[in-house]
């Protein structure tokens, strides 16, 4: 326990004493506030136009700032953890081999499984970090905005699920790093192979387009992008989150058996 | 403190480690001498846990390496053949890590980093990042780091690389005032570093042990009938050319 919070604390300090966690917040802070500002547009758009039509009234009745604007926002915050994540991941193990620290790790008194993990809570601290920094947009939505009828802007639990599922996403996206982090020589082929890995995932959903059948269903089952959605719209289902809990075990129990098996090479 | 036997390493067929058997008492300091490629690494590598053997036992403050592995590593101080520095941390944050790691309680890690840094002539360099530093404090933070937790066992893979003259012989007195209280097992191609810290030597050749004897017994047999002091450290050179260059 004692060895698994000196990992987390060392990871951290390295993360932030280093460029690499800096960029990904500015990354994701600053495609999400270009976003945000995009979608907010949008529905200003939409409400503005809606008015002059006859029954338009009623049409903005039913918009939200939650759905048109928020969960706008946290899907492409999706997008931008798949492309990001593989930077935060790639030099847990792989820094480590090239800069001969392993084999200190490897000769004190700590087992493999509690390095993977004291490295695996370090990157989850700075998902958070990325994601606290994504809730700064409806926070400031239900401050300056209303809802209709005088009801409040922003319907919170469908944001918290929308911020449960992007973290069970950038979670399973950092096990698949820190899989490929282990298994690798050099972090840039760490980061190459997870953005290749996720990428993939995250795109399975394309096809589904024209396929039909058990094909249809197996890219679905497989999209990272497909299991994201249901959250986004405030419903959180077993089969989604079991998805990707099932990756977060993969990725780690891979990592686990390669920082191991780096001995035995 | 040190029991080895019958340790062999291959790397696909080729025995790098073959068949070592040696044992060393508590608190002495022994010298692994020979030519480069002959298995010194590979040796303390095997000791320290960091490689796995293909056949035989080595065991550490009556454990096993390979059976109980943490129990071992609790006792052994390991210095790798590249001091393991993270070039964007400062001294004092990395004694501190690799102080938890070796399990030292948070309140205590301060202490014992000073207390190594101390002991290593690197009190001075603690607030400078790694990655800054000369080679020679690098090798001296890479032996205060072994130093953490008082282990019963220090292995050193070469531990004076790279510094100049004065600090080889801070390290070797640091080193033989090491001894008694901890065992130490040291890898050198310097004559006479080993000499004059070891109380003994084992000679590696092509991974097989030549010899392991005292100084004395070495004079003795390989140089039968001389008369030599260690202020004539030549007297190793000599010996080694005769044990390690085939005949």
């Amino acid at each position: 326990m004692r060895a698994i919070l000196a990992i987390v604390r060392k990871e951290l300090s390295v993360y932030f004493t280093t460029p690499v966690a800096w960029v990904v917040l500015v990354v994701v802070a600053f495609f999400s506030a270009q976003v945000f500002a995009g979608a907010l547009d949008g529905f200003r758009m939409v409400a503005t136009r809606a008015g002059e039509i006859p029954g338009g009234a009623a049409v903005v009745e039913r918009m939200n700032l939650t759905d048109t604007v928020v969960a706008r926002l946290l899907g492409s915050v999706g997008l931008l953890l798949v492309v990001t994540t593989p930077f935060l991941s790639m030099r847990l193990v792989a820094e480590e081999r090239r800069a001969g620290t392993f084999e200190l790790l490897m000769t004190v008194p700590v087992r493999p499984a509690e390095i993977v993990l004291g490295k695996y809570l370090a990157s989850l601290a700075v998902l958070c970090a990325a994601l606290s920094l994504v809730a700064v947009f409806p926070a400031f939505l239900s401050v300056a905005g209303s809802g209709a009828q005088g009801g409040a802007a922003i319907e919170w639990p469908t944001v918290a699920a929308g911020l449960l599922g992007l973290f069970l996403l950038g979670a399973a996206a950092l096990a698949v790093g820190l899989a490929f982090s282990a298994l690798s020589e050099t972090p840039v082929v760490a980061a190459l192979l997870s953005l290749l890995v996720l990428s993939g995932l995250w795109l399975a959903t394309l096809f589904t387009v024209g396929a039909g059948g058990a094909a249809r269903n197996l890219a679905a089952g497989l999209s990272a992008s497909e299991h994201l959605a249901p959250f986004l719209q405030g419903r959180i289902a077993l089969s989604d989150v079991l998805y990707y809990l099932s990756l977060c075990v993969l990725g780690l129990f891979v990592a686990e058996r390669a920082v191991e098996g780096r001995r035995w090479a | 403190m040190i029991e080895v036997t019958g340790l062999t390493k291959r790397f696909r067929d080729r025995a790098v480690v073959d068949d070592l058997t040696f044992s060393i008492p508590r608190g002495e300091i022994v010298g692994l001498l020979g030519p480069n490629g002959a298995g010194k690494t590979t040796t303390l590598r095997l000791l320290a846990g960091f490689l796995p053997a293909t056949s035989g036992t080595a065991r550490v403050a009556g454990f096993d390496v390979f059976e109980q592995p943490m129990e071992a590593r609790r006792r052994i101080g390991y210095l790798p053949e590249t001091p393991p520095l993270y070039d964007s941390m400062t001294v004092r944050s990395y004694l501190r890590f690799v102080a938890g790691l070796k399990g030292v309680a948070r309140g205590e890690l301060d202490g014992e980093a000073a207390r190594v840094a101390a002991l290593t002539g690197t009190s001075e360099v603690l607030d400078r990042l790694a990655g800054n530093l000369s080679k020679g404090f690098r090798q001296r933070v890479g032996i205060a780091q072994a130093l953490l937790h008082e282990p019963e066992v220090l292995i050193l893979d070469e531990p004076t690389v790279g510094l100049d003259p004065i600090q080889i012989r801070e390290v070797r007195d640091l080193v033989r005032a090491l001894g008694g209280r901890h065992t130490v097992l040291l890898s050198s191609h310097l004559l006479p570093e080993v000499a004059m810290t070891c109380s003994k030597v084992i000679v590696l050749q092509d991974g097989k042990l030549v010899d392991f004897d005292t100084l004395d017994g070495l004079i003795a047999r390989h140089l039968p009938g001389r008369k030599v002091t260690l202020d004539e450290i030549s007297f190793l050179e000599e010996i080694f050319g005769k044990l390690v260059t085939p005949a």
